[in-house]
């Protein structure tokens, strides 16, 4: 008996935990489109992969909605795709729609409901980024810059990262703290 | 009668005009010395902003708990991760919900340094609070919305 709660102890760990670390190869997961349609991030992703968990409801990551499209038009041409993730249970998948046609999203932004992929990468605020190498493997994350006043940026700190990861160089400063507002995640008070 | 009614308004204007006009900027330097200056107390730290709403949400709830424990040794203490633009909304925010005046406004030179010398394991999300003992050292942290119940548990045991 005592096993068996043992290793459902365990095997529970590693379904909430975190499981993709930096320097790590980051497994497939699943998130949803704004219809509610399963999709694995292996056709989403490219090359290089930004992935970024946003809000509609925290400033702070509605402080970066213009840099978000202005990245997006700067590295897409370049061979980068983006994931754009909600994992906030109080943002339900209309208002994610809304809020994206509102702001212009030139991009999708998809769901991820239960906050499982949230949880697999440790991500705890919005806005918060991480970048994928060629080889899947986690090479930044954290913060798109810092400062989300942009007249106070003084480090492009995910422009940095890609242009390393696109150019094969290290990156300089491959994490930093994502301030921002909490993931609202189920299970957590109200 | 009317003596006593004055002392007493006299003593309320200059409490008044004790404490700083605005919120007292933060630095490491400046957090270290506030956690040593509050020794003998047990201090619940509560980093906060104007724009996170669990943040304004869970306040009053916070503010309570310190009125409950106050006269056992707890001191609240509201630091804001605003931006210079809404200081004085975050005042205002803090004299309206009653919070424990001083406030405070963390304004370090590198905030991922601030943020990891408080905990590396802390994010910089808000809300986060930090439970210090009356020696001086963080015994707990909670990230994003609190689980006031655990919250409460926590700090009845350093009490």
């Amino acid at each position: 008996m005592g096993r068996w709660l043992l290793a459902a102890c365990a095997c529970t760990a590693v379904l909430w935990g975190q499981e993709f670390k930096l320097g790590s190869q980051v497994g497939d997961f699943g998130v949803q489109d704004l219809h509610g349609n399963a999709v694995q991030y292996s056709a989403l992703k490219g090359n290089v992969t930004v992935v970024v968990f946003i809000a509609t409801q925290c400033p702070v990551s509605n402080a970066y909605n213009e840099r978000m499209k202005a990245l997006y038009a700067d590295y897409t041409p370049k061979g980068v795709k983006f994931v754009f993730l909600n994992a906030n249970r109080t943002e339900p998948a209309a208002d994610v729609a809304r809020h994206a046609q509102e702001h212009g999203f030139p991009f999708p932004v998809y769901k991820d409901d239960a906050n499982l992929v949230a949880d697999r990468f440790g991500a705890t605020a919005t806005p918060e980024s991480f970048v994928m190498d060629q080889t899947g493997a986690i090479r930044y994350h954290g913060s798109i810059d810092d400062s989300q006043q942009i007249q106070r940026v003084s480090s492009q700190r995910l422009r940095n990262a890609l242009d390393a990861v696109l150019a094969g160089r290290p990156v300089e400063q491959p994490e930093t703290k994502a301030f921002g507002c909490s993931i609202q995640k189920v299970g957590k008070a109200s | 009668m009317t003596r006593r009614l004055v002392l007493l308004l006299g003593a309320a204007l200059a409490a008044a005009l004790a404490q700083p006009a605005g919120l007292i900027p933060l630095d490491e330097a400046g957090f270290r010395k506030l956690i040593a200056s509050g020794k003998g107390r047990v201090l619940l730290v509560d980093f906060w902003a104007t724009y996170c709403v669990p943040c304004r949400a869970e306040m009053p709830q916070l503010v309570a708990l310190e009125g409950r424990y106050r006269s056992r040794g707890l001191k609240l203490i509201a630091i804001s991760a605003d931006e210079p633009e809404q200081e004085a909304g975050a005042l205002e925010f803090l004299r309206k919900q009653r919070v424990p005046l001083p406030g405070y406004i963390k304004r370090p030179r590198d905030d991922d340094q601030f943020i990891n010398a408080i905990d590396p394991k802390w994010s910089g999300q808000l809300p986060a609070l930090f439970l210090y003992d009356r020696q001086g050292a963080k015994v707990k942290s909670f990230f994003g919305e609190t689980d006031l119940a655990a919250l409460e548990a926590a700090l009845r045991k350093l009490l």
